[in-house]
This record gives structure tokens, C-alpha cells and sequence, in this order.
């Protein structure tokens, strides 16, 4: 990277945590460092819910997704409008009217103090996890391209932030993330518009869309069907999925994950937290298409560019210290011949047709090097297509401030994230645990220290991440997927069947939880084919029937706190 | 943990708040629309 672009990357971060700082001050008690004294607009819920939600992994990868699978992942996010609305009429309210800190007080108002630990526990433990993960999947495609340390880059994308989100608390995640996803969208609109820019003349949106098109990229609405008929249960982006299962996913993510919670409790009103949710509502599914599309004019671009043979550099390096070394030379002249032939002057479409086979042919072919366990190499480049076009077409200058973006994107959705494990930590277990009241100003100076643990916790499991590899990565992101849906079923039960006492939906959250991780295990094993999506859906399904059914067979206990 | 049972307060821009309800609920099913008929024109 080149100085200027350091310049243009240091400043933009120093001068985010400036400004965190700066804008962090607050009275010195938990209203004041988790809700922000109830003071922030709609118009920062909204960026504050955006920001939490969207990561740096959203940036990085999804552009890359749509490249190679086709703009079908927004499917993933038709059930959110719909989660927004349901969180808008029955967790808001609820939520605000009880004046709690975290989702999880409410638990034990409604049932009793075992579910309201069991469900803070589950969301510290993978809320915890996946953290280190969300710092650990940029750190290691930043590394990559850039060639910077892990440690270091680690601890730029996930240790940096602890510095205002300790001082500020919730004040200063708020303020800084409606600045960071101000710079986010400036950045994203400015790398669009030169994607088009370094288009041949002639080609224009309209022509990106049909060779998109032509290419099966824009594959926006798929049915899920097989062509010889029957449902596939199996595919994880399709209209249903994302309506049913997105849906389920979505209202567990925004009602019951503190991360989201502590965002729009920090709002003026309920009608001024309703109002951002109902924005996200409008806005999230547009801007996720937007982004998918910078993957199709990227994929547009190069079909007049030279393509890399493999988008991760630092992959091709490891083949070319391997057996593969003499074979990876041969391979390279005869792609960079054929890309020359390509894209140097007109061809004829049959022999288009063929060239774009043997390249398909040659990339399978570094694939299946790296898949070699003895390269022990990574054959899944989708999350460095984006940023490697970035570092090789962008001007000076620019480069900085997209990789400005990724790391602003990252610590918005980190810093909040912080703030909520810390409010857990302090609100449901130490406050919550003490024999005695503690006085104000110490409740916020623990919830400070908590917070910086907690930073620790996470840039440490992102270090360890890096260094059990994608394994981890994986078993994390399905140990998430567990969880929300019987997490989100207790909270159903919670509001909507208020005759079920606090023992039956304990059993019932327990029992459903380890049936999807039998599900998982033999999802695992092909013996029941199932994407993630679905194991909301059977989660909070599940425990809503079960708690219901068991409640029949035990004598009913006086159901608490009742919010009607 | 305080209870805040404070009056309804005023919903911004329509009457109810099913009406943004229907809205977002709205949007969506034409967001579905428009990709779909992208999907379609461009295959």
C-alpha cells in the first residue's frame, strides 16, 4: 500500500476514535454507558442497527458472492421487513415499558431467574465466539492481500476500537457508527461509480445487467425447486428460505441478541426506536442488492480485464513453493495466453465459448492443487475478489480509504457488540449475583473494566481462530445458528403464551436445543440435508410446541410478571 | 427494574402504526417484484 494511502487510512481511523471519545461523554452510570441516557434519534438507531448488522465480512464477501454464485444471497434478507415489524409490536414495547438494560431482565421477570442466566449465557458464549471470528475473517484477508502480521492486523481491526467503546460506552459506539456508515456508504458509492468508470466505452449499466444475465449472475429470485420436481431442503438461498427462515433468524437477531437490543434501547421514544427498526426494514434489503451488484460489475469488468488465475495471492504463493511449483509456471503462460487471446481483440463467439471453458478448466485445476493436503492451502478465494480488484485498479488514494471502509465496518458492528457482552456481563450475572446494591459509580467503572475484557477476550479468540484455521470459522458460525432459534423461542413464549410457567419452557429450551444439534451432526453426515436457515425455524417452533404440550402435564405455577 | 407506563406516543408521518407496518410489508413484496422481473429479462 502506498503512503498516501496510509495517510488516507491512519487518519480516517485516528480521527474515528477522536471523535468517539469526544462524542462518549455521559453521566457515570449503566443509563449513561449502556442506553446513552435514552437520548439517541431515530436516525442514529438506524445507522446504529445497520452498522451492528453489517460487518466487514458483509463488505468483503458479498460483492465476492455475487461474483461466483450470483446476486441470490439478498434472498437471505426478505424475512428481515417482516422480523421488523414483529419486533416493532411486541419486543419494543415490552422492552422499553420494563426500562431494562438487557432482553434477558425481562426473562426473569416473565418466568424466573434460571431461564433468564440460561439465555444471557448462550448469548455471551456465542456472541463471545463469534466476535473473535468477526475480527479473525477480515484480519486474515487483509494479511493476505496487504502482507501485514495477523497479530497486528488483528489487533488494528478489533483492539483499536476498545479505546472509545471503553471510555464512551454506548454514547460513543452510537456516534461513531452513524460517522462510520456515513464513510461506508461514501466509500462503496465511489468504488461503484469507478467500477463503471473503468468500463470500455459503450459499456455502460444496461450492458453490465445482460452479461450478468448471460452469465447466470443475476440469478436474483431462485424458487428452491428442483428441476425434476420436490423441494430442496438443502439450498441455502432461495425465496423461502430467506422469507421463512430469514424471518426467524432475523426476529431472534433484532429481539433477543443484546447487540441489536442495546442499539434501539438507547432511543428518545419507542415510537423513535420503532421508526429506525422500521427504516432498516425499508432500506436493508435494497442496500444488500446494491452491494451484490458491485460483485456483478466487478465480475463485468473483467471480462475486458485480464482475470488472476486465483484471486488470493498469498494461496498462489504457497503452490508455488510446493510439488506444484514447476506445474503452477506452465499453467500461468498458458492462462496468461489465453486471457491475452480474450480479451485483445474481437473473437468469435464458438471460440469465446471455448477459451471460457479452458479458463474454468485451468482454475479448477489451482483448486484442486490447493485442496492437496499436502499444500494444505485455502481453495475458496470468493472473499478476496473484491478487495484484490480494489488494491490492483483503484487510484492512490482511494485504496486507503476502502480499506479505511473495511475496518470502520468492522468496528461498528464490534464495538456494539462489546457494549452488549459487557451490559450482560454486569446487568444479569454481577449486579444481578450481589448481596448488595452497588453504588453507582462503581457499577460503571466494572462495566468499563468489563468491557475491556471482553475487547481482550475477543482480538485473543480471533488470534486463535487464525490459528486453527477454517474449521473453527465454520463450527462457530453453525454453534450461532444453534442457538437463535431456541433463544427466540423462550421470548415467544415469553409473549405470546402466557399461561406457560418458567419450568416447562426450561425443559423445552433444553430438549429442542439438543435436537438441533442432533440435526447439525447428522446434517453432517448427509443423513438429513438441511441449510442453517432451518434450524431457527425448527428451534423456535419447537420450543413454543413442546413448552405448550408439557405445561398440559404440569401443575401450573402463577405465571409472573405479566405484561399485558 | 422500573415500569414506564407512559402515554401512547405520536406515530410519525400516518395515523397508526399499521400503516408503516403495511408499508415495509409493502416494499418488500415490490422489491420481490422488481428482482423478479430483473431475473427474468436478464437470463
Amino acid at each position: 500500500m502506498s503512503r498516501p494511502d496510509w495517510i488516507v487510512l491512519l487518519l480516517t481511523l485516528l480521527g474515528m476514535i477522536a471523535y468517539g471519545l469526544y462524542k462518549g461523554r455521559t453521566s457515570r452510570d449503566l443509563d449513561g454507558y449502556f442506553l446513552s441516557n435514552r437520548t439517541v434519534p431515530w436516525y442514529m438507531v438506524l445507522l446504529g442497527i445497520m452498522g451492528t448488522q453489517a460487518s466487514a465480512v458483509t463488505f468483503l464477501s458479498a460483492p465476492g458472492q455475487a461474483y461466483t454464485d450470483g446476486m441470490r444471497f439478498v434472498q437471505y434478507y426478505f424475512g428481515l421487513p417482516l422480523a421488523m415489524i414483529v419486533v416493532c409490536i411486541s419486543f419494543v414495547p415490552v422492552f422499553r415499558r420494563l426500562k431494562v438494560y438487557t432482553a434477558y431482565e425481562y426473562l426473569e421477570e416473565r418466568f424466573d431467574l434460571k431461564t433468564r442466566v440460561l439465555t444471557s449465557f448462550l448469548f455471551l458464549l456465542q456472541r463471545g465466539l463469534s466476535t473473535g471470528i468477526s475480527i479473525a475473517a477480515p484480519s486474515i484477508i487483509l494479511s493476505s492481500l496487504l502482507g501485514w502480521n495477523i497479530l497486528w492486523t488483528n489487533i488494528f481491526m478489533g483492539g483499536l476500537l476498545i479505546i472509545y467503546t471503553v471510555g464512551g460506552g454506548a454514547k460513543a459506539v452510537a456516534y461513531t457508527q452513524q460517522a462510520q456508515m456515513i464513510i461506508i456508504f461514501s466509500g462503496m458509492a465511489v468504488a461503484g461509480f469507478m467500477v463503471v468508470h473503468r468500463l470500455p466505452p459503450g459499456v455502460g449499466l444496461r450492458e453490465v445487467l445482460h452479461i450478468g444475465g448471460k452469465a447466470g449472475k443475476l440469478n436474483i429470485i431462485t424458487t428452491g425447486f428442483k428441476p425434476g420436481g420436490g423441494f430442496d431442503w438443502g439450498d441455502k438461498y432461495n425465496l423461502l428460505s430467506g422469507i421463512i427462515g430469514g424471518f426467524f433468524l432475523q426476529l431472534s437477531y433484532f429481539g433477543t441478541d443484546q447487540s441489536q437490543v442495546g442499539r434501539y434501547l438507547t432511543a428518545r421514544s419507542l415510537s423513535e426506536s420503532r421508526l429506525g427498526l422500521l427504516l432498516n426494514g425499508l432500506v436493508k434489503v435494497p442496500m444488500q442488492f446494491l452491494i451484490l451488484l458491485l460483485g456483478v460489475l466487478v465480475f463485468a469488468f473483467y471480462q475486458y480485464n485480464r482475470e488472476p488465475v486465483f484471486f488470493n495471492q498469498l494461496q498462489l504463493e504457497k503452490l508455488a513453493h510446493s510439488k506444484y511449483k514447476d506445474s503452477l509456471g506452465v499453467l500461468t503462460a498458458q492462462y496468461d495466453a489465453l486471457e491475452g487471446e480474450r480479451i485483445g481483440q474481437k473473437v468469435a463467439a464458438d471460440r469465446l465459448l471455448y477459451l471460457e471453458k479452458e479458463k474454468a478448466g485451468y482454475k479448477a485445476t489451482v483448486r484442486r492443487w490447493l485442496n492437496d493436503k499436502d499444500v494444505g492451502g485455502d481453495s475458496n478465494d470468493t472473499n478476496y475478489i473484491f478487495l484484490r480488484f480494489v488494491t490492483d485498479y483503484l487510484p492512490i488514494g482511494l485504496v486507503g480509504l476502502l480499506i479505511a471502509v473495511i475496518v470502520l465496518a468492522a468496528w461498528g458492528s464490534i464495538a456494539a457488540t462489546l457494549n452488549s457482552l459487557a451490559s450482560c456481563t454486569i446487568v444479569d450475572f454481577h449486579r444481578r449475583m450481589s448481596r448488595r446494591a452497588l453504588p453507582a459509580e462503581k457499577e460503571y467503572r466494572l462495566s468499563r473494566w468489563y468491557t475491556l475484557l471482553w475487547g481482550i477476550f475477543c482480538v485473543a479468540m480471533a488470534q486463535l481462530a487464525y490459528n486453527l484455521g477454517n474449521s473453527l470459522i465454520e463450527a462457530v458460525n453453525v454453534l450461532g445458528s444453534m442457538f437463535y432459534g431456541v433463544i427466540l423461542g423462550i421470548f415467544l413464549v415469553a409473549f405470546y403464551r402466557k399461561k406457560t410457567g418458567g419450568r416447562a419452557v426450561f425443559i423445552s429450551a433444553v430438549i429442542v436445543e439438543a435436537g438441533v444439534i442432533t440435526l447439525n451432526v447428522l446434517g453432517k453426515r448427509g443423513i438429513v440435508p438441511l441449510s442453517f436457515l432451518w434450524f431457527n425455524v425448527i428451534g423456535a417452533v419447537g420450543v413454543l410446541l413442546l413448552s405448550e404440550m408439557l405445561q398440559v402435564f404440569m401443575k401450573r405455577a402463577p405465571v409472573k410478571g405479566s405484561v399485558d | 427494574m422500573e415500569s414506564d407506563q407512559g402515554p401512547e406516543e405520536k406515530v410519525p408521518l400516518f395515523k397508526k402504526w399499521s400503516y408503516w407496518y403495511w408499508l415495509v410489508a409493502g416494499f418488500l413484496l415490490l422489491c420481490i417484484g422488481v428482482f423478479y422481473f430483473l431475473t427474468k429479462h436478464f437470463s
